[in-house]
């Protein structure tokens, strides 16, 4: 083929591209639901190199995209990275650009991230994109852990605390750069708020005990939290600026790891209501407890997808752990993958969780739909757990 | 089908590396324009222009959030002495922060020096193994100090002076993971807590 015919037969493909594009504009992305057990979505990658092809083939592997060639692929991911990131994702099937941009500022890493961001509402069932997101974790060294956040593949991670003692269980402010989260430095377990835009930390509760499990209200206006001031391990809410303690349950028995329904109406914990450890919901204004008869042993760690379908736990096994999710209406519980303490992502679809593996512990991202597993390398050292996704 | 599928497809990839290829490099290639394109040959829609991520902003303690009710005393004058009561150590079963009758001897002869000196506080350390997971630990180690404060105050010593800290599983003594370990890590340890100046 010479160059000529090259030209005039891609700039031909072109035309009708554009035509295809064009149409596109008028159509509105309905909102789609994912179901477990789907297969992974085939896409091709072509036209990147180095680090940006590594985070766009990342990013999609963590929607449950399987990458493969092109000429088994349903969607196309073409660009390039020289000097700047551009791309289109095309649907193969259908011959029709779907998405055509390029970017400019921050850095290439970020640019491939905006990118995949940017096609994500077009996959099937991949909801809104979650590539610029962040998390929030503790890495542990030496018996001393700090908390940390980073991007939301575990990249640029930057010390949040530096109080050499305890720090655990960080949880975002919904709608800002900013947590609460649990420290030791005060001598014993004590829950802080820190804003992460101006450094500002305020102590929140540091009753005398334990002050632990902080869980923001998806209106950003009530913290949720175990306190045991009154001599038993309890479930509390508080409003996010002080004021009045409101105690939701009163018993000598387990209470931990409170989570909030997305309508703020509910509160999920982990319990142990008649000597049997089980998921619990309550009011949030406090009312009578709804035992969750799942079929999973020993669960743990609620917590509720911001789309309110499921809530995801650890379930505990004589063999270890195992990450869990089941209807947040009810019905039975469905394992997932070996793994504890697992966190939504904001589309609903992504969780993030630790495994111990070992004498360490990491970090891992699942597409629950398709099963498909990525690790998140430690740019530092040290044992990663409790993570958070941040819910801006 | 199948097959013409595959020659639209490869026809377009061909297509739009070509596109991307000639879009990149700096010797612009000569190319006719068709008329009915709105675009120029191989142009991207639209550019976005990204803000760099915000650092973090550091850390700077400011004024607590205010509550009603007592807050966690501050003993960083105090010293501890973790030594006095090494032998005390309370031991629980799996999942539990029940006290065996075995161990209640211990609790017995750490209320019966609190009796008689009484300028001394305790502190009472719930630990876990790590066959749970860090949160429930947390409480769980919590509830076994608790218990063990409970039977204190059962004994005559008043609440005020004794102090409970969780720390779940997250200070093991033996870091194996064997049922060996796990026995010895399900603790509550007694802490004497001695003021300034004595």
């Amino acid at each position: 083929m010479s160059k000529k015919i090259k030209i005039t037969l891609a700039l031909l493909c072109l035309a009708s591209i554009v035509r295809f594009s064009v149409a596109q504009e008028e159509i509105v992305i309905t909102k789609q639901t994912w179901a477990l057990n789907e297969k992974p979505l085939p896409i091709a990658v072509s036209g990147f190199t180095g680090e940006v092809h590594n985070v766009i083939r990342f990013d999609l592997e963590v929607l449950g995209c399987k990458i493969v060639s092109t000429n088994e692929a349903q969607f196309l991911v073409i660009g390039s990275n020289e000097g700047r990131v551009q791309g289109k994702l095309i649907d193969l099937i259908s011959g029709t650009e779907l998405l055509s941009k390029a970017y400019s500022g921050g850095t290439l890493r970020l640019q491939a991230h905006a990118l995949v961001n940017d096609i994500t509402p077009f996959l099937p069932n991949r909801g809104k994109g979650i590539a610029l997101t962040h998390i929030a974790f503790r890495i542990t060294r030496n018996g001393i852990s700090e908390i940390y956040v980073s991007d939301y593949d575990g990249y640029n991670p930057r010390q949040v605390t530096s109080d050499a003692s305890i720090a655990a269980a960080p949880e975002w402010v919904p709608g800002q750069f900013a947590l609460f989260y649990v420290s030791y430095k005060g001598g014993g377990p004590d829950i802080y708020f820190h804003d992460l835009e101006t450094g500002v930390r305020r102590a929140f509760a540091r009753f005398p005990g334990v002050n632990t499990s902080p869980a923001v209200s998806p209106d950003g206006k009530r913290v949720a939290m175990i306190l045991s001031k009154d001599g038993w391990t309890d479930l509390y809410t508080a409003p996010i600026s002080g004021g009045e303690l409101s105690r939701l349950t009163k018993s000598p028995e387990d209470e931990s790891a409170p989570t909030w329904s997305p309508d703020g109406q509910w509160i999920c914990f982990a319990g142990k209501p008649r000597g049997h450890r089980a998921l619990c919901k309550i009011p949030s204004k406090g009312g009578e407890i709804q035992v969750m008869r799942i079929g999973a042993p020993s669960p743990t760690e609620p917590c509720w997808s911001p789309d309110g379908r499921w809530i995801a736990f650890t379930a505990q096994t004589r063999a270890g752990f195992d990450i869990c999710i089941v209807p947040a209406s009810g019905g039975t519980a469905t394992v997932l993958v070996p793994g504890e303490d697992p966190y939504w992502a904001p589309n609903s679809r992504t969780l993030i969780f630790t495994r111990r593996e070992g004498d360490g512990s990491k970090l891992y991202l699942l597409d629950v739909p398709t099963k498909q597993v990525k690790d998140i390398p430690k740019y530092l050292p040290g044992e990663y757990s409790q993570p958070a996704w941040s819910r801006k | 089908m199948k097959t013409a599928n595959f020659i639209k497809l490869s026809i377009y990839v061909v297509a739009s590396l070509t596109l991307l290829t000639a879009g990149c490099s700096k010797s612009k290639p000569r190319v006719t324009p068709i008329p009915g394109i709105a675009r120029p040959s191989g142009a991207i829609g639209t550019e976005e222009r990204l803000q760099p991520i915000r650092p973090t902003g550091g850390l700077e303690e400011g004024q607590p959030i205010p509550f009603g009710g007592e807050t966690r005393l501050d003993r960083s004058l105090w010293t501890q002495d973790r030594e006095k009561f090494k032998t005390e150590t309370v031991y629980f079963d799996f999942d539990s922060s029940v006290i065996k009758p075995t161990e209640r001897p211990k609790i017995e002869t750490v209320a019966a020096f609190l009796k008689h000196n009484p300028q001394y506080d305790i502190l009472i350390e719930g630990h876990c193994d790590e066959r749970g997971t860090i949160e429930y630990n947390r409480a769980l180690g919590e509830r076994r100090a608790l218990a063990i404060r409970a039977m204190l105050i059962d004994l005559g010593i008043a609440p005020q002076r004794i102090e409970t800290i969780s720390y779940g599983e997250e200070r093991p003594v033996d870091p194996r993971h064997n049922e060996e370990a796990w026995a010895k890590n399900r603790r509550g340890e007694f802490v004497l807590l001695i003021p300034p100046g004595n």
